[in-house]
């Protein structure tokens, strides 16, 4: 066994045993008590737990039980003495277990005749078992004065008898397991904190699995280095090492670029784990089905007609709750952005008359020309005691010249949309002088204006825009940091396989997200798409934080190419960077309402998730389905074939071991 | 001798609109687009070249320039082999600021003897008339700071772009013999230790 050289033994424990009697009814074998190793064994890829009773090193004679009744059993030399003190002595940090041997009688079998050896090795081999952790359905830890496991395989008729660690080892062992699995597929069970449950590996999982073994891969390794719960289990190092010696092989290593680069990456962005609790302090990963995405059409762009039917005479909008329906199953036509998207970026009240919206545009407008003066009004040699404001200036002039110029309304040199973006820039600083300039505001700017023509109102309508996406720009970029953190929340929840797969590629921070995010999919999308997208996105429906969903959806799309490629840091990032201007908006806005519905109609969402897309404050989604005259926007359900998901996943730390489980 | 190709990783460092995207477009695509967009986050490309006789895969690192993506930006420092500081000759305050990247460079790339780590200084935009920044003056800058090699580089119509990519290459081959970045072409298998029977308690 140990000599096939693929065969690499992660853990091995010996004084593990086997108590026929709890497990058989034959009256006969009540007190025996089969002493073997557990081992936990790569062959080849596959996670096997292999359990053999000690070979014939054992003289059936001196077999030794354990009686139940300690009262009726001759005595074996079982001393308190120098010999099982040493053991306790060189055991007693991680063999806690060990005490209460010394409170168990053992007594001699009475020895059976002549054939008894032959007997025995049958006897024995009978105990032997194997089995893939991957058929392994879950693990009960039990305690009766020592320590004892109870596995059960999927397959329901097959019955395996309890290990007991009798000589310490079990914690050991399912550390052991938690840890190989802790990226995989071992999950504790929600109600039951003895219990693991441990999930069907599929074939991308047992992949990347592989990937993490095979690969001379550091980042588990590195990442159990880090582990809190780890470093602090006392006698784990030990086993530990093991595991060490089976990843990295003979060659001590360098630590690749990527997993420094996401090291640190997750030094800044900071939270994933915690942000996780469900209940602080225990661990709780239920498997909840997702079900089936539904499929969902989408509609015309809202007309002109459309637009003046849902206004009052005095020019309220009226029924705006079916108005934004409507421009986020379908958009805007061109004509109306110009108006609508003063309502939908908040400019410009829905209640408000056609009266107030013109005294307030002509408020809006003194006001802006005063913040206008403010920096046109600066002298050059106040420019030069101001190195904030200089700085400002110089970035907005480089942006502006590299902003959208292949558009129409910013391209050629002296287009006087360039000069209008840099003047509402420049204005933007002096209303906010705090943020000033940040890259990216251009891209924000840039289709506000290009639908208002007009510089109060483009400059309004991105104030307004800039209060949902300050955050993002502000110096802590926090704004940045908790959508990465979402995103991975939401991510894992949708498709934990694929989760996995960018976390053992040093990618579950999502950095490759940024661009995305930050100016959101302005870059990822033609011009026009992007228009689209945003005036969907602005409509608040049919949840909250729909961009991350939307983000999911490209996801979705990519990962099947991302893990069939064994892509791996560096070419996650590019080929994400490189998906500019190839994706299709009404795909991607198809697949994230379907994905917004599929995660809506779960029960029990853990509270992380409701949170993020604002299920448990307000029913804004949920008026969706039932505004439309029928179902029939539903046209068909089906399985996602890429999905690994329909998985809910609910993530806590327990002893600050984190654990991601599955069941 | 058997082909090696090594994986050199090099990375543009500078203010932001001092052409740290147009010199990497240039020399890995041969184009120059004068209104291409600021960088947003992080990016790079691969180029393969040979060097003296040594085959090498460039990966070239761009990064937004701005303050205010300092945080995001400097985990992608790590791992890289050379760093070209790079500034504007029509921007001084770019020149100026050379100093500053240099020091987040050597700080957040964790360089151990950065007295000896190659950097290649670029000043870009020399097709541009109006100079805010003399060639002496960058010159004896670079002498002062360590005596990198300068390079005046116009992204726009090519101008020593190559040159001063191939100077970096050469760079990093001559001050690092190390062979831990050449990657034999034929990939080998790393076997792990097959464990013997290992026993934790006896």
């Amino acid at each position: 066994m140990a000599s096939d050289p693929l065969v690499k033994i992660i853990y091995e424990h010996e004084g593990v045993f086997i108590h026929p009697s709890s497990d058989d009814d034959d009256g006969l074998e009540q007190d025996l008590l089969v002493s073997g190793s557990l081992r936990i064994l790569d062959k080849d890829g596959e996670i096997i737990v292999e359990y053999r009773p000690l070979e014939d090193t054992v003289d059936p004679s001196n077999m030794l039980c354990a009686g139940k009744d300690s009262s009726s059993v001759v005595e074996w030399a079982q001393c308190p003495g120098e010999r099982s003190h040493q053991l306790l002595e060189t055991q007693q940090s991680y063999e806690t277990e060990w005490d209460m041997i010394n409170a168990v009688s053992f007594r001699k079998r009475p020895c059976s005749n002549g054939e008894g050896s032959l007997n025995h090795s049958h006897e024995k081999s009978r105990w032997a078992f194997t089995f893939s952790v991957s058929d392994l359905r879950s693990i009960t830890l039990k305690e009766e004065g020592w320590c004892f496991l109870v596995f059960k395989l999927k397959e329901p008729s097959a019955s395996l008898p309890a290990l007991h660690f009798h000589q310490g080892g079990s914690r050991e062992f399912l550390d052991m397991i938690e840890i190989i699995f802790v990226y995989v597929y071992v999950c504790r069970a929600s109600d039951d904190a003895t219990c693991f449950l441990v999930s069907t590996p599929n074939k991308a999982l047992s992949q990347s699995f592989e990937n993490l073994l095979d690969d001379n891969n550091y980042s588990l390794v590195n990442k159990l280095k880090k582990d809190p719960y780890v470093t602090t289990l006392g006698g784990f190092s030990k086993v530990t090492n093991y595991l060490f010696d089976a990843l990295r092989g003979t060659e001590e290593q360098q630590r690749r670029p990527p997993e420094e680069v996401a090291d640190l990456l997750g030094e800044v962005i900071p939270g994933l784990e915690i942000n996780q609790q469900e209940e602080p302090g225990f661990e709780v990963i239920t498997r909840i089905d997702l079900g089936t995405r539904p499929q969902v059409t989408r509609r015309e762009p809202l007309s002109a007609e459309d637009w003046t039917q849902h206004q009052d005479p005095e020019g309220r909008m009226i029924n705006v709750s079916h108005l934004k329906q409507v421009i986020f199953k379908g958009g805007l036509c061109h004509a109306v952005r110009k108006e609508a998207w003063k309502f939908l970026l908040g400019y410009f009240p829905w209640d408000s008359t056609l009266e107030e919206r013109k005294a307030l545009q002509r408020t809006k407008t003194d006001e802006y020309f005063r913040m206008k003066l403010q920096w046109k009004s600066v002298s050059e040699e106040q420019e030069r005691r101001n190195s904030r404001l200089r700085d400002y200036k110089s970035l907005i002039e480089k942006d502006v010249n590299r902003t959208d110029r292949t558009n129409r309304f910013y391209e050629g040199i002296d287009n006087p949309g360039l000069v209008l973006l840099h003047d509402i820039l420049m204005t933007y600083c002096m209303f906010d002088f705090d943020l000033g300039y940040v890259q990216g505001m251009s891209d924000l700017l840039s289709p506000i204006l290009y639908v208002m023509e007009n510089e109060v109102d483009a400059f309004w309508c991105f104030v307004s825009y800039m209060d949902q996406m300050h955050q993002n720009f502000e110096e802590q970029m926090q704004g940045m940091k908790t959508q990465l953190v979402q995103l991975s929340t939401l991510l894992r929840l949708l498709d934990l396989a694929f989760w996995n797969y960018l976390e053992s590629q040093d990618s579950g921070y999502l950095y490759f997200c940024f661009r995305w995010l930050l100016i959101r999919f302005k870059r990822e999308l033609s011009f026009q798409d992007v228009l689209r997208l945003w005036e969907v996105m602005w409509t608040d429906l049919p949840c909250q934080n729909f961009h991350l969903l939307v983000c999911c959806a490209i996801l979705d799309s990519e990962k099947q190419k991302i893990m069939e490629e064994n892509y791996g840091f560096n070419e996650i990032l590019k080929h994400i960077n490189e998906l500019s201007m190839k994706l299709d908006i009404e795909e991607i806005l198809h697949k994230a309402e379907g994905i917004c519905l599929q995660i809506k109609s779960c029960k029990d969402l853990p509270h992380s998730v409701s949170t993020i897309l604002g299920f448990n404050t307000e029913a804004s989604g949920s008026d969706l389905t039932d505004s439309e005259s029928s179902p029939a926007h539903i046209v068909s359900h089906r399985q996602d074939a890429c999905s690994n998901g329909h998985r809910h996943l609910t993530e806590t730390s327990h002893n600050g071991c984190k654990v991601a489980f599955i069941s | 001798m058997t082909t090696k190709t090594s994986l050199l990783k090099v990375i543009l460092l500078g203010d932001g609109g001092v052409g740290k995207s147009s010199i990497m477009n240039r020399y890995v695509t041969n184009k120059f687009d004068a209104h291409l967009f600021h960088t947003i986050g992080v990016e790079f490309l691969n180029k393969d070249l040979e060097v003296d006789g040594h085959q090498v895969t460039l990966q070239i690192w761009d990064t937004a320039g701005q303050e205010r993506f300092r945080s995001l930006r400097t985990p992608f420092y790590r791992g890289s082999d050379c760093c070209l500081l790079t500034f504007s000759v029509d921007d001084n305050q770019s020149f100026l600021n050379l100093g500053n990247w240099k020091k987040e460079f050597i700080y957040y790339a964790d360089v151990k003897e950065p007295e000896k780590f190659p950097f290649v200084v670029l000043g870009n935009k020399v097709d541009v008339t109006e100079r805010q920044v003399s060639t002496e003056e960058a010159q004896q800058w670079c002498q002062e700071n360590g005596d990198y090699p300068y390079y005046e580089t116009s992204a726009k119509d090519a101008t020593n772009v190559a040159v001063a990519f191939e100077e970096a290459v050469r760079r990093v081959l001559a001050m690092d013999e190390r062979t831990d970045h050449l990657i034999p072409t034929d990939t080998v298998k790393l076997h792990r230790k097959p464990r013997s029977a290992a026993t934790c308690c006896s």
